[in-house]
């Protein structure tokens, strides 16, 4: 196990790149700070998954979970958008790769592994879509039962 | 402080406009605007004093019943989007502040033209940003140095493509296949001299300045508010830009591997 290659460096590039991400919208940079650590909590939790081993798709479902839950704490505290943090931090996660490669195979010319390839791309994409809507709704419900405002 | 029917619909709709157009959910733009409309005593508990909002990320509509009783409608086509989320925070707090403190008309308007000129981040900075996102996604998908700072560099060129291509207001699709070709050209051309190891990782750092990240967020979290209208109108743009990035990249790479 290569804990520099496969934990430390995965987190700091999604530091970086969560920063830079922040300026193409627009936040402020103390926010942008912010975003970024939600970036690395679910970079580190999803890498240590799966190093674990575990089903790729709870991976993906975890780490958006874990951003989600993040932002939509930090949000209520500092009174922000939650767009603003959950942006920022699921760009990492975005199967660019995956999809990627279903692309190269389609120029291949092999169109069972293209199908293939999309539908493994689209279930990540789902994966992440899940853990999303899943913390969303929760916190949906926590706010018509306590009846806070926004 | 009291305000007329038809500067409760101005206030209401600018806001509403601007919130769309920087980006934010369509349930924060209806919940804002039935907020405001409550703290002037539009709360829809009695008859001829009801507020109605529907929105779409291409179009707003308030209806507000006067008090001659005869219903107003005032209607905003949003055509021009630009992400800015700073201004979509202030805006929301804008909307706290006018629910908690019923200023009147003129200052409101006031702070709505702050919120409009605040800074945003300088064009060299927004291109370094590109750059940055661009190396950095090249060495997260396992490239080297060399890659890193082809990418970068791609990065920087994509991002001047899309600020020339955005004069002509091209679709959401024809911009992300100009910008992916471009890319996915360089890419492949650099690595015929040898200087990176393949065109796999520039490309796909490169093509990650394009995600469409905010349409994707918003397209969740409006479905998860019962928005669907909203959340099929987001999905299928991100559709797409993605379609067009895949199209763009694709007929880039067949055409100069080829030779």
């Amino acid at each position: 196990m290569d804990i520099l290659n496969d934990i430390i460096l995965p987190c700091l590039y999604t530091f970086i790149a969560s920063i830079a991400f922040g300026v193409q919208f627009n936040i402020k940079f103390h926010h942008i700070i912010a975003a970024g650590i939600g970036g690395v909590i679910s970079q580190l939790l999803f890498s240590v998954l799966e190093l674990e081993g575990s089903n790729e798709m709870i991976c993906y479902f975890a780490a958006a979970c874990a951003i989600s839950i993040y932002s939509e704490i930090l949000a209520r505290r500092l009174k922000v958008p939650v767009n603003m943090y959950l942006v920022i931090s699921i760009i990492p996660l975005v199967p660019g790769g995956y999809m990627y490669k279903a692309m190269i195979t389609l120029i291949g010319g092999d169109i069972q592994l293209f199908a293939e390839k999309c539908v493994h791309a689209l279930s990540i994409a789902g994966s992440i879509a899940m853990g999303v809507f899943a913390v969303s709704s929760l916190v949906r419900l926590y706010r018509v039962l306590t009846k806070k405002a926004i | 402080m009291i305000m007329t029917t038809n500067e409760l619909l101005t206030v209401t709709s600018t806001i509403g406009g601007l919130l769309i157009e920087y980006g934010a959910e369509i349930y924060r733009v209806e919940d804002s605007i039935n907020r405001i409309a409550a703290a002037y005593g539009y709360n829809n508990s009695d008859e001829g004093r009801k507020v109605e909002v529907f929105a779409v990320p291409a179009c707003l509509i308030i209806t507000i019943d006067s008090l001659s009783g005869n219903p107003m409608t005032r209607q905003r086509r949003i055509t021009r989007r630009e992400t800015n989320l700073d201004r979509v925070d202030k805006l929301n707090n804008l909307s706290r502040f006018i629910c908690t403190e019923k200023p009147d008309f003129k200052t409101i308007m006031g702070f709505i033209n702050q919120i409009k000129n605040r800074r945003v981040y300088s064009f060299p900075v927004q291109v370094l940003s590109y750059a940055v996102v661009a190396a950095t996604f090249a060495l997260f998908f396992g490239g080297g140095l060399n890659e890193a700072i082809v990418a970068g560099v791609i990065g920087v060129i994509i991002r001047l493509i899309s600020e020339g291509v955005a004069k002509v207001k091209p679709s959401v699709f024809f911009e992300g296949l100009i910008c992916s070709m471009a890319a996915a050209t360089m890419a492949v051309l650099v690595s015929k001299t040898g200087f990176t190891d393949g065109f796999d990782t520039v490309i796909i750092g490169s093509l990650m300045t394009l995600v469409p990240g905010i349409t994707l967020t918003n397209c969740m979290r409006d479905f998860i508010a019962g928005d669907f209208l909203a959340g099929l109108y987001t999905l299928t743009e991100a559709l797409l830009i993605a379609v067009g990035m895949a199209t763009g990249a694709a007929s880039a790479i067949t055409l100069f591997t080829s030779f």
